[in-house]
């Protein structure tokens, strides 16, 4: 059953991109409606999916690299669509409608069920709430990532005196340092959270709160980053063009630690083969 | 025999046909609840009539029975109301028939026909002209539904292309990129370097944008104190020059130097004392007041005249790409139109079929009344519905018929055909606006 919502609503996401892609190369504005509309569909869609799966198999399910992109996804899709009713933009739009269609096309090449018994240390409470924070602090990141982005364009272009149709329909400047600024403590906070109940959990479940997993350390490193990323901000006042590389090169690093280190390293935050792992530890 | 004979007519002259010397002569700006549309409509012969009066232009827009006539007829009107010599005005004045005429309505609604292309102001006046007179009772179903079409089209042009978007104008332009730089510009600080000519004008601009004080320094502290009374703002003198860089969002210099007042090393300081808060410069001054490579600093944005200018030349040629698209909406329209139209040459003879179809079947259905005594409801309901859907079968095939001739444009032979073959004529009566009034209705859905 839930899977049938994930397939509406990565239908419905796929569906804003185009109409989203559309709208950045040729002009007709009406059409970016239509978009917004598509990505609230699939976000009801969404949300169904998620709440009828933790009502069928637990939080633990959160546990499948399927499942946990489909959070991601979701909470990428969700920030986009608060900040959307806050302060309308097209262009957001036209990038996180894409990323979460990706998500969710990655997440179901991925097996969506567990195919193992799920061991005793996994059956904890710290599970939903560990993979909840890690989740919610990488999709603030993902969004300022995004607001980034559009202000190294939107930059340039102001810069080189290139004032065309890109120019007005990106955000001012103004508008995404905002962004950034705001969203900058609401990730690191999460991030934040993320790793203490990531270390709780171990501590209870092996009776260390640190292990140097591969996760773990890249983990730390994305966190000294983004706290080097507070500090430039609040205490030497880094603002616009650098705040927004450092939202990029923050990102680059969120990802790796989020998918590269599942799929290069082993450790306890191999999604799939997770159960076996814990076994043999 | 029923045959419409209303067309629509445009007589007016706008910028292109007239100077402003005739054109300020031949305007209507006592018009305010429509006694000129009553009277050009009485007296000039017209069926239905919005008088249209802006500063680029001056337009009669009718229905009439006869679009020539009228048209001479309402040129002698305007030149006697105005006073003017007849023969000396025609020249100026355009006149447009039929088809031409709701294609001039609607490029005119859609700003396309603007002196400045895609100008927002036009909309507002057409809906103001045709709210009066539809008040004034001069407009009717044609007018109407004519005008109705005309925002229609207007709202897709503005929707579906980018003829209005970019801004074509040096002072709008530089505010629009201001805010694309600083946001919200109300609470923002702006500074004028130079007290002169153009600094009064874009402070006069800037008091309409800016809500915080304007911050005015000049070489000569008397002048700065003296405009920055006019607009309740503060002055001082060249020293402070760096103090009020480091406070302000936007500075407009255009003073007479012949130097460049602020250089880059000076700059490059001011930048780090605001820590790279971003700060949009204007230099409207000739020679440049602002060193050009102050421009590669972080977080300064600088434009000059010459770059504004280019902006705006860009935007214009935009505008002008948008107007082709723009162009291809309005004949989509006008074809709707038209065709709207030409159903209302069919509709009463639709009318009439029916009805002499349901004449025949109900005089059979009472003659067969005593053989038909015998059976219950459910059997003589089911003898409705069948009789029924016998004659709408068999008028389904003359509708279409005439329907079709849409696309022939020989609708008046398929018409008369339709209606010798099935003898209609003692069926249809009267052509005129009452006919198209009731079958206007019949058709609104259908466009």
């Amino acid at each position: 059953m839930h899977l049938i919502f994930f397939k509406v609503a990565a239908i419905f996401y796929l569906l804003a991109s185009i109409v989203y892609v559309t709208f950045l190369l040729r002009s007709e504005s009406s059409r970016c409606l239509s978009g917004f509309g598509f990505i609230l569909a699939g976000l009801v869609a969404h949300t169904i999916s998620i709440v009828h799966l933790f009502m069928a198999e637990g939080f633990f399910a959160m546990a499948t690299g399927f499942n946990a992109l489909s959070l991601f996804a979701w909470l990428v899709v969700a920030i986009y669509t608060t900040i959307q009713f806050r302060d309308p933009n097209p262009v957001l739009g036209s990038m996180a409608a894409p990323i979460a269609t990706v998500l969710m096309l990655v997440a179901s090449t991925l097996s969506y069920q567990i195919t193992q018994p799920i061991v005793p240390v996994l059956k904890s409470w710290w599970l939903p709430i560990h993979v909840s924070f890690a989740l919610a602090g990488n999709a603030v990141f993902t969004i300022m990532a995004m607001a980034g982005a559009m202000y190294i364009f939107q930059e340039r272009l102001i810069k080189r005196k290139k004032i065309g149709r890109f120019h007005r329909i990106l955000p001012s400047l103004e508008t995404l340092d905002t962004l950034n600024r705001r969203a900058l403590p609401i990730g690191f906070f999460f991030l934040t959270l993320g790793i203490i109940s990531g270390a709780l959990w171990a501590s209870s479940a092996w009776g260390s709160y640190w292990n140097w997993d591969p996760k773990e350390t890249w983990s730390l490193i994305t966190w000294f980053a983004y706290a080097a990323m507070v500090h430039q901000r609040l205490a030497l006042g880094w603002r616009g063009k650098k705040a927004a590389m450092l939202a990029l090169a923050g990102f680059a690093l969120v990802m790796f630690t989020f998918i590269g280190v599942s799929l290069l390293f082993v450790g306890h935050h191999s999604f799939v083969s997770l159960a076996l792992r814990m076994v043999q530890a | 025999m029923i045959r419409p004979t209303h067309d629509f007519l445009v007589l007016g002259i706008n910028h292109n046909t007239a100077p402003v010397l005739i054109r300020e002569k031949v305007s209507f700006p006592g018009n305010y609840d429509g006694a000129i549309t009553r009277f050009m409509t009485q007296t000039g012969g017209l069926l239905e009539c919005i008088v249209l009066s802006t500063c680029n232009r001056s337009e009669i827009i009718a229905v009439t029975k006869d679009p020539d006539s009228s048209a001479e007829n309402l040129i002698r009107l305007v030149s006697e109301i105005h006073g003017l010599n007849q023969d000396r005005i025609r020249p100026y004045f355009y006149i447009k028939k039929g088809p031409e005429a709701v294609r001039h309505l609607f490029r005119v609604t859609s700003s396309l026909d603007s002196m400045v292309l895609g100008e927002p102001q036009i909309v507002g006046q057409v809906k103001e002209a045709f709210r009066r007179d539809a008040a004034a009772n001069t407009t009717g179903p044609l007018l109407n539904r004519l005008m109705h079409r005309a925002f229609f089209t207007a709202k897709r042009v503005r929707t579906e292309t980018g003829v209005a978007l970019s801004a074509v104008s040096i002072a709008y332009v530089a505010v629009e990129l201001a805010k694309k730089i600083l946001g919200d510009l109300e609470q923002r600080q702006a500074l004028l370097v130079g007290a002169g000519e153009m600094a009064e004008l874009t402070a006069r601009y800037l008091a309409n944008v800016v809500k915080k004080p304007i911050r005015i320094i000049n070489r000569t502290f008397e002048n700065a104190c003296l405009l920055a009374s006019q607009f309740e703002g503060s002055a001082d003198s060249m020293e402070k020059l760096d103090d009020a860089l480091a406070m302000a969002d936007m500075v407009i210099s255009s003073t007479g130097s012949c130097e460049p007042i602020i250089r880059f090393q000076q700059m490059k300081a001011v930048m780090r004392r605001r820590r790279h808060k971003p700060i949009f410069m204007i230099d409207i001054a000739i020679p440049r007041d602002i060193e050009p490579e102050v421009n590669d600093l972080d977080g300064v944005y600088l434009y000059n005249i010459d770059d504004l200018q280019s902006v705006v030349d860009e935007n214009i040629g935009e505008r002008r790409l948008e107007a082709q698209k723009a162009d291809g909406i309005v004949d989509q329209e006008v074809n709707k139109f038209i065709n709207w139209t030409r159903s209302l040459e069919w509709a009463p003879t639709i009318v009439a079929l029916k009805e002499k179809f349901e004449e025949i079947r109900t005089n059979e259905m009472s003659k067969m009344n005593g053989k038909l005594g015998s059976l219950n409801e459910a059997e003589k309901d089911a003898i409705e519905i069948l009789t029924k859907a016998i004659i709408n079968k068999i008028a389904h095939g003359p509708i279409s018929f005439m329907k079709q001739s849409i696309k022939t444009k020989k609708i008046n032979q398929h018409v008369d055909f339709v209606q010798r073959v099935f003898g209609l004529d003692e069926f249809v009566s009267g052509t005129e606006p009452e006919e198209a009034k009731t079958s206007e209705y019949e058709i609104d859905h259908r466009n």
